[in-house]
C-alpha cells in the first residue's frame, strides 16, 4: 500500500513540477523567468554536488570553484570570439580534468579534513580569478557576455534562454539518473556506505573517488557556463567559499542522496529568499528569517526536506510493528 | 483535474500581477535597488534614506506635476546577479526611474536592463567605466573617479607637496578603479608612488597593510577603501604611531567612518564631492532634516540619493510630462541651480554621457568633525582650480 501511495505522490509531484517549469514562464514577467532560470542553474550545480556528497560520500566545500571555472572559461572564450557551443564543452572538460586532480587529496583524507582541503582549493581558484587581471578582468569582472545563438535563433531574450537552460537541466538530470542506476551508481553508493567493504567486493575505490569529484565538477562547470550567460557579467565574488557553503547547504536541505534533493534545495536557497522579500511585514527581515528557517530545518530534518516521506513511512512502519507487538503480546498473554 | 486547477491558479496570479500595473498613471513609481546587506550595506542604506527623505518632502509639497511618488526598496545583498534580477523586477512593475545600485559592479550589470527598457537609472557608483559605455539612461549622483582623482592628485603634489606616497586600497572594482585613476593623475607630477598595498573588502586586520606603508618610508599615505574598512585603517595608522599626512577621497572622512574611527580620524584629509558639513545653506538644511528623520548624520551617499530625486524632479518638470525617454533626453545637458531647486543642494550640470559636474571640497577631520578647508570649483567652471582653492 505504501508503494501505491508513493507512486501516486511521485506522479502528482512530477506532473505539477512539469506544469510549473513548462507552463509557468508563459505567465511570468522577466523577473520571474530570470529567477526560475537562476534556480535551474543551481539545480544543475547542486546535482553534481549531490553526486559527490550524497551518493559518493565525499565532503566537498570547493564546488563554487568549478562553478567559477565553468563561468570564466565560457566568458573568456566568448570574449576571444569563440562560440558558446565550443566554450560549453571546453568548460565541462576543464572541470572534469581539474575535478580529477582535486579528487587526489580525497584518497588521503576524509570527512572534515577533506572539506578543508577543498575549501583551500576554492580559495586558491578565487584568488586567481581576482588577481590575474590580464585573464579574468580581476575585480572589474567580465561584462557584456553574450547569450548563445542556436541554429540561427537567438536566445538573447529571457524566455528562450530559460527553455534552453531547462532543456540542458533535463538532459543532465537524465544522464545522472542513468548513471545512478548503472553499476557506477551502485559503486558510488557502496563507496559512501562502507569503503572497505566496497573494496573487498572489487570496487576500485581510487577510481570511483576521483570520478565522483570529476563528474560533480562537470555539472558545476556547465552550470557556471550557463550562469555567465544568464547574468552576462561575472566577477570573482559569486565563486568564493561562501557560495560553496551555500551549495552544500542546498544539497543538505533538499536531502543529500535523494535524486530530487537539488530541486528542492536550490528552491530553498534561491527562490525562498526572493519570495520572502515580497511577503508583507518580513521584507526588512528576509535574510534573518531565511537563516532561522534553515536552522529550524536542520534541527527537525537533518536529512533534508525529501526525507519527510521516508520519515512518515518509518513512523508508520514503527506504529504497525508496535501494534503487531502489542497484539502478539496480548495473544501470548491470552494463551498462557 | 489537477492540470485545470493549476492553470486556473496561474491565470489568477497573472491577472493579479497585471492588475497592479494599472496604477502606473496615478503615481510615479520609483525603485530603490540598493545594498542593504553584504559589503555595501552602509552606503546603500544611506542612499536609500536620502531617496526616501526627498520623496517624503516632495509628496508633502504636492508631488511632481501633481502626482505623488511611490517608492519600493529591494536589497541586492551586494551581489550583481541579484541586482540584475531586481532591476528586471522593477521594470516588470513599470517603474518610472530606478535609483541604485550604489556599488559599481552591480550597476554595470543592472544598467543593461534599464537601458533595454529605457528607464532612467541613477547610480551612486563612482567607477569611470559606468558612463563610458554610451548608455543614454544612466546618470550619476556623484563624481567619477576619473574627475575626482585629478583633484586629489593636484592636492597631494601641489598643496601638500609630498615627494613620495604609499597607497592602501581595497581590491575590488571601486578600489582598483581609484588606484588606477590616481596613479594616472600622479604620473606627470613630482610625487612618486612608493608602495601599493592591496587589502580585501571586509578585511578586519590592517596591521600588515599599515606596516608595509610605514616601511616604504613615504611622506604620506593615501587610503582608499569602503566605509568600515577605512575606519579600521585609520585606527591602525594611529595605533602604529603614524604622524605623516593621511589623504583620501570621500569615503575616508565619511560620517560613518569618523564615528567608527573616533580619535583616529582626526587629521585625515580628503577630497569629497559632497559633504554635509559644507557651508552651503541648502546642505545645512539637508543635514538638519536628515538627522531629525533618521537620528544620525548622513554621509555622502545620503546626499547622493536625496539630490538625485530632486534632479529627477527638475528634469520631469522641465520636460513637462511623464515620459521616460523625454526625461532622459532632458537630463543630458541639464543644468539645475540650487537657488531654484534647493533639493539639488548645489548647482549641478550634466554632460552628454550622464556625468555630473559641480563644486567639490577638500576637508579635514578636526575634533571628530569634518571641516571644509577649501572649495574646489566645478570642472566646467573655467577658473583654475588651484587659484580658487584659496576661496573659503
Amino acid at each position: 500500500m505504501n508503494a501505491i501511495f508513493n507512486n501516486k505522490f511521485a506522479t502528482l509531484f512530477t506532473v505539477l513540477g512539469a506544469l510549473l517549469v513548462l507552463v509557468a514562464p508563459q505567465y511570468l514577467k522577466n523577473y520571474g523567468i530570470y529567477l526560475l532560470t537562476y534556480w535551474l542553474i543551481f539545480i544543475i550545480a547542486t546535482m553534481g554536488l549531490n553526486l559527490t556528497i550524497g551518493y559518493a560520500g565525499q565532503k566537498s566545500l570547493g564546488h563554487a570553484a568549478f562553478f567559477g571555472i565553468g563561468a570564466y572559461t565560457v566568458a573568456i572564450m566568448m570574449k576571444a570570439g569563440i562560440s558558446f557551443w565550443l566554450g560549453l564543452p571546453a568548460a565541462a572538460l576543464l572541470c572534469f580534468a581539474i575535478g580529477l586532480i582535486l579528487g587526489f587529496p580525497a584518497l588521503r583524507v576524509q570527512t572534515i579534513y577533506l572539506a578543508f582541503a577543498t575549501l583551500g582549493f576554492n580559495t586558491a581558484v578565487w584568488l586567481v580569478m581576482r588577481n590575474e587581471e590580464w585573464l579574468t578582468g580581476g575585480t572589474f569582472g567580465i561584462n557584456n557576455i553574450a547569450r548563445p545563438v542556436i541554429f540561427g535563433y537567438s536566445l538573447e531574450a529571457n524566455r528562450p534562454y530559460y527553455y534552453f537552460v531547462l532543456a540542458v537541466t533535463l538532459v543532465l538530470a537524465g544522464l545522472l539518473w542513468g548513471l545512478l542506476r548503472s553499476p557506477w551508481g551502485k559503486a558510488f553508493k557502496a563507496l559512501r556506505d562502507n569503503p572497505i567493504r566496497a573494496e573487498s567486493l572489487g570496487v576500485d575505490i581510487r577510481n570511483y573517488t576521483l570520478l565522483s569529484f570529476a563528474i560533480g565538477a562537470v555539472y558545476a562547470g556547465v552550470a557556471g557556463a550557463l550562469f555567465a550567460s544568464l547574468v552576462q557579467f561575472i566577477e570573482p565574488a559569486p565563486f568564493a567559499v561562501g557560495a560553496s557553503i551555500m551549495m552544500y547547504l542546498m544539497v543538505v536541505v533538499g536531502g543529500a542522496g535523494y535524486f530530487l534533493g537539488p530541486v528542492i534545495g536550490a528552491a530553498v536557497g534561491v527562490v525562498l529568499p526572493e519570495w520572502l522579500r515580497d511577503v508583507p511585514g518580513v521584507a526588512n527581515w528576509y535574510l534573518p528569517l531565511f537563516g532561522a528557517a534553515v536552522v529550524l530545518l536542520m534541527i527537525w530534518l537533518p536529512d533534508g526536506l525529501l526525507s519527510i516521506p521516508d520519515r512518515i513511512k518509518a513512523k508508520r512502519a514503527a506504529r504497525a510493528a508496535s501494534a503487531a507487538r502489542t497484539a502478539a503480546a496480548s495473544r501470548i498473554g491470552a494463551s498462557s | 483535474m489537477n492540470k485545470r486547477f493549476a492553470l486556473k491558479l496561474i491565470a489568477a496570479c497573472a491577472i493579479a500581477a497585471s492588475a497592479t500595473a494599472g496604477f502606473a498613471q496615478e503615481v510615479i513609481k520609483i525603485a530603490n535597488i540598493v545594498e542593504l546587506s553584504g559589503g555595501g550595506a552602509s552606503a546603500g542604506t544611506n542612499f536609500k534614506n536620502g531617496v526616501e527623505l526627498a520623496v517624503k518632502e516632495i509628496n508633502a509639497a504636492g508631488g511632481i506635476l501633481g502626482k505623488k511618488i511611490q517608492t519600493t526598496t529591494n536589497d541586492t545583498q551586494s551581489n550583481p546577479g541579484v541586482a540584475k534580477g531586481l532591476t528586471q523586477k522593477a521594470i516588470d512593475n513599470d517603474v518610472f526611474a530606478i535609483f541604485g545600485p550604489v556599488f559599481s559592479g552591480s550597476i554595470m550589470v543592472s544598467m543593461a536592463e534599464s537601458r533595454r527598457a529605457e528607464v532612467p537609472n541613477f547610480t551612486g557608483g563612482e567607477a569611470a567605466g559606468i558612463t563610458e559605455q554610451g548608455n543614454p539612461y544612466v546618470f550619476r549622483t556623484s563624481f567619477t573617479q576619473a574627475s575626482a582623482m585629478p583633484k586629489v592628485a593636484r592636492y597631494i603634489s601641489e598643496q601638500a607637496k609630498l615627494k613620495t606616497i604609499a597607497i592602501i586600497y581595497v581590491n575590488n572594482d571601486f578600489g582598483k578603479g581609484g588606484l588606477d585613476a590616481l596613479k594616472k593623475a600622479l604620473a606627470n607630477s613630482p610625487t612618486k608612488v612608493v608602495a601599493e598595498v592591496s587589502t580585501d573588502s571586509g578585511q578586519v586586520d590592517f596591521s600588515a597593510a599599515v606596516l608595509k606603508a610605514k616601511q616604504s618610508n613615504a611622506d604620506g599615505v593615501f587610503a582608499y577603501s569602503n566605509e568600515e574598512e577605512s575606519a579600521r585603517i585609520l585606527r591602525e595608522l594611529k595605533k602604529q604611531g603614524w604622524t605623516k599626512p593621511i589623504i583620501g577621497e570621500t569615503t575616508l572622512t565619511g560620517q560613518k567612518v569618523i564615528e567608527l574611527a573616533g580619535d583616529a580620524a582626526n587629521g585625515a584629509i580628503a577630497h569629497v564631492g559632497l559633504t554635509v558639513d559644507a557651508p552651503q545653506p541648502a546642505i545645512r538644511a539637508f543635514r538638519a532634516k536628515f538627522e531629525k528623520e533618521y537620528k544620525y548624520v548622513s554621509d555622502h551617499n545620503g546626499m547622493k540619493g536625496y539630490s538625485g530625486i530632486y534632479i529627477l524632479k527638475a528634469a520631469i518638470e522641465k520636460t513637462g510630462k511623464l515620459d521616460r525617454k523625454a526625461v532622459a533626453a532632458t537630463l543630458h545637458t541639464l543644468k539645475v541651480k540650487a537657488a531654484d531647486q534647493p533639493g539639488v543642494l548645489m548647482d549641478v550640470s550634466f554632460d552628454a554621457k550622464g556625468d555630473l559636474d559641480r563644486e567639490s571640497f577638500m576637508i579635514e577631520v578636526k575634533n571628530g568633525k569634518q571641516e571644509v578647508v577649501s572649495i574646489l570649483p566645478a570642472l566646467g567652471a573655467g577658473a583654475a582650480p588651484a587659484a580658487a582653492a584659496a576661496k573659503k
